[in-house]
């Protein structure tokens, strides 16, 4: 620097007029005080930013910690307790509805508050932890280790997390798209979603293209397609692979499959699911974006005596303006539902499906207000199909560590 | 012999197979290939086209990682929101945090704007000091020299070759520093504004000083209250130069720019921002032309 500043004033210098040297010699001079002033205090501050460290302190290796709350308002066509008993017929009959975790009331609604800590283990494993906390639950949302240094592109994770079967399973209820939980999922998977203990073992293709392949062991307690618990015996593997069409244009599509046994009449049969998933995402500037996520799974329960066959969608295009606003619809559907509905003879089950539109708001990247209108016709309420409107405004907070964004 | 014969053969597969580096920014891109030359194969994950500090994690990067034996980041923050699960998902042992192929180069770099408390009360910001140390070209040395000894390391069998590659670029850049400083010497601009605090490092170093931000807060957009004092201290202190970097709102600063009269630069923040920027060399003297003009 300092040897740098006289070249280039002589460099400088033999460009110019004699005329004007002077004065040009003055103005390197302040020049070049400022900026000795400038090296003077920045050395200073970063002196006093030099803390010292407590001989046996450990704050160093704390884990990163978010918290997150979600709460909602709720206006809705049907009242609390006859919603609460809801059927989606061939899936969810009542009264065995399960309980509602996300806006289950009219009015007000916190739905959840959850702690999600990060940390390195050692040099071979990262370890997470997320709790799901409501007003008298509290549970272990995930709770795993990942290793990081396998070789050969392969990952193992062991502990209990959320399955990652097609697209949207993996997501936790806050970086959804939409308040409510895409209808093919509920029907299939409940409101708790594929989440077990289990060991996973992934394998990323050492190609110019991404291609993942997965494999994964879980326990196989969800109620809703598997809950045979005397041992493990859920298998999941699936494959997933991207292209990038232009820069800004990306393709993300996967081909997943799961093996699991019910435990319907006490006696154990197997139960099969096929999902096939595909999204669509163009960068449109900076902070915009055209998001288009589709996902499609089919079932095939054996009950021993049948074997029912039901399948659904959930198709969304999410339209993000800028770093503030973005817009959605989404639209579902059960487009088979070959199984036993006597229980609803008189009421017609046919097209059940559901409309959302939503509207999102972040005054800040750890913020979002979310207007959504849901126009429901998946629904029994009281023996009789319902059609229901439902108008929420939402608020999702996200505090401490910064959690990167999806794609 | 047949030891001789294949240890030969080995070695010259070995000395022939180039390393994958993967940089997250195209300016750090632009740094390995002056020492790696023909060596290395350098990619850049960050389009610089957009905002540094989203960029967008699109699965393909997945398959980028994947295969890197170096990965360079900019650090200080800047990949916050975007790397960290991506370099989960791409399951390579090599690239780890803290692995052999891992390089921080915020880790060699004096911080500045290190902030006495942090709180997202006040945005977002960079926790560790600002971390937009490529803007200032003087850095470029320090810069190049941990990404050499990072490269001679990984790949001993080509040592001669950045070194020759290592000190070539630096004598050709100190003589690039020593005319753009001259230049810098009569620049006239003395006063900015900017949309963010990006080029910090580079008007600190010819003692430009920036007044204020166009976002009110790191990471928050502009509101009409704090755009009206920016005005009013603009005329107060009279500056006549607003930066813009390519991928913020544009309406701001032009609306800034009528009221006040000030002129807007729109500068890039890395290698390729802009049309005519995509060398080293052009996109240093972009910033001081668009500045100085
Ligand atoms: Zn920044």
């Amino acid at each position: 620097m300092k040897k740098i500043i006289p070249l280039s004033m002589l460099c400088a210098l033999s460009l110019m007029a004699d005329a004007t040297l002077d004065s040009i010699q003055k103005e390197l001079e302040t020049q070049k005080q400022k900026t000795a002033t400038l090296e003077s205090q920045m050395q200073a501050l970063s002196r006093a930013n030099t803390k010292q460290s407590a001989s046996f302190s450990q704050n160093a290796y704390l884990p990163d910690i978010a918290f997150i709350l979600d709460m909602s308002a709720v206006a809705r066509d049907v009242n609390n307790t006859t919603y609460s008993n809801y059927a989606i017929p061939g899936f969810i009959d009542a009264p065995d509805t399960p309980e509602l975790i996300f806006n289950p009331n009219r009015g007000f609604n916190l739905n959840y508050a959850e702690l999600a800590l990060h940390s390195s283990v050692d040099p071979y494993f990262d370890a997470f932890l997320v709790l799901h906390l409501q007003s008298n639950v509290f549970e272990i949302e995930e709770a795993y280790v990942i290793t990081t240094s396998l070789p050969m592109g392969l990952r193992i994770k062991a502990g209990k997390f959320r399955s990652d079967f097609g697209r949207l399973n993996k997501k936790h209820h806050h970086s959804w798209h939409f308040d409510s939980q895409a209808l093919i999922h509920e029907a299939l998977f409940g409101p708790d979603a594929l989440k077990d203990p289990g060991v996973q073992l992934q394998w990323v293709a050492p190609t110019d293209t991404y291609l993942m392949l997965g494999a994964e062991a879980m326990q196989g307690t969800n109620e809703a397609s598997f809950g045979a618990s005397e041992s493990n015996n859920l298998y999941i593997g699936y494959l997933k692979s991207s292209i990038d069409v232009s820069e800004d244009i990306s393709l993300l599509g996967g081909m997943s499959i799961i093996h699991g046994e019910n435990f319907v009449n006490n006696t154990l049969n197997p139960t099969d699911l096929y999902g096939i998933d595909f999204t669509l995402r163009e960068q449109l500037g900076a902070y915009s974006s055209l998001l288009w996520q589709n996902e499609f799974i089919q079932r095939e329960k054996n009950l021993g005596t049948r074997v029912d066959k039901q399948a659904g969608f959930y198709s969304e295009l999410i339209y993000t303006y800028n770093n503030n606003y973005a817009t959605g619809l989404r639209y579902d559907a059960i487009t088979q539902n070959d199984t036993d509905l006597s229980a609803y003879s008189g009421v017609n089950t046919d097209n059940l499906d559901r409309f959302t539109a939503m509207l999102e708001y972040k005054p800040f990247e750890m913020s979002r207000l979310r207007l959504s209108y849901t126009y429901d016709r998946s629904k029994i309420i009281s023996g009789e199909r319902k059609n229901i409107n439902e108008v929420m405004l939402s608020l999702n907070i996200s505090a401490g560590a910064h959690s990167a964004h999806d794609f | 012999m047949k030891k001789i014969i294949l240890t030969l053969v080995l070695g010259l597969t070995l000395a022939s197979a180039n390393i994958n580096v993967d940089t997250t920014y195209s300016t750090l891109g632009a740094i390995v290939k002056k020492i790696g030359a023909e060596h290395v194969n350098v990619t850049v994950l960050g389009s610089s086209k957009y905002d540094p500090h989203f960029i967008v994690p699109k699965p393909s990067l997945l398959a980028k990682l994947r295969r890197a034996d170096l990965l360079i980041i900019n650090g200080g923050g800047l990949e916050l929101g975007w790397l960290p699960p991506l370099l989960r998902g791409a399951h390579n042992s090599n690239i780890q945090n803290g692995a052999k192929g891992f390089l921080d180069i915020s880790h060699s770099i004096a911080m500045i704007n290190v902030p006495a408390s942090v709180s997202r009360a006040f945005g977002d910001v960079h926790a560790s000091g600002n971390p937009h140390y490529i803007t200032d070209p003087h850095q470029v040395p320090i810069i190049a020299e941990v990404i050499y000894k990072k490269i001679k390391l990984l790949d001993s069998s080509n040592a001669n070759s950045y070194e020759t590659n290592y000190q070539s670029f630096m004598q050709e850049w100190k003589e690039y520093l020593t005319e753009f400083d001259a230049k810098m010497q009569v620049c006239k601009t003395k006063k900015v504004v900017q949309y963010h605090l990006l080029f910090n490092y580079f008007l600190n170093r010819y003692s430009i000083k920036s007044y204020g931000n166009i976002e009110p807060l790191p990471g928050v957009s502009p509101s009409s209250k704090h755009t009206i004092e920016l005005i009013r201290m603009m005329q107060n202190e009279d500056i006549k130069v607003i930066l813009q970097d390519v991928y913020h709102e544009k309406k701001s600063a032009s609306f800034i720019a009528d009221k006040t009269g000030a002129r807007v630069a729109t500068l890039p923040h890395d290698v390729g921002s802009l049309k005519g920027s995509d060398t080293l060399e052009s996109f240093y003297n972009t910033i001081a032309e668009q500045i100085c003009r």
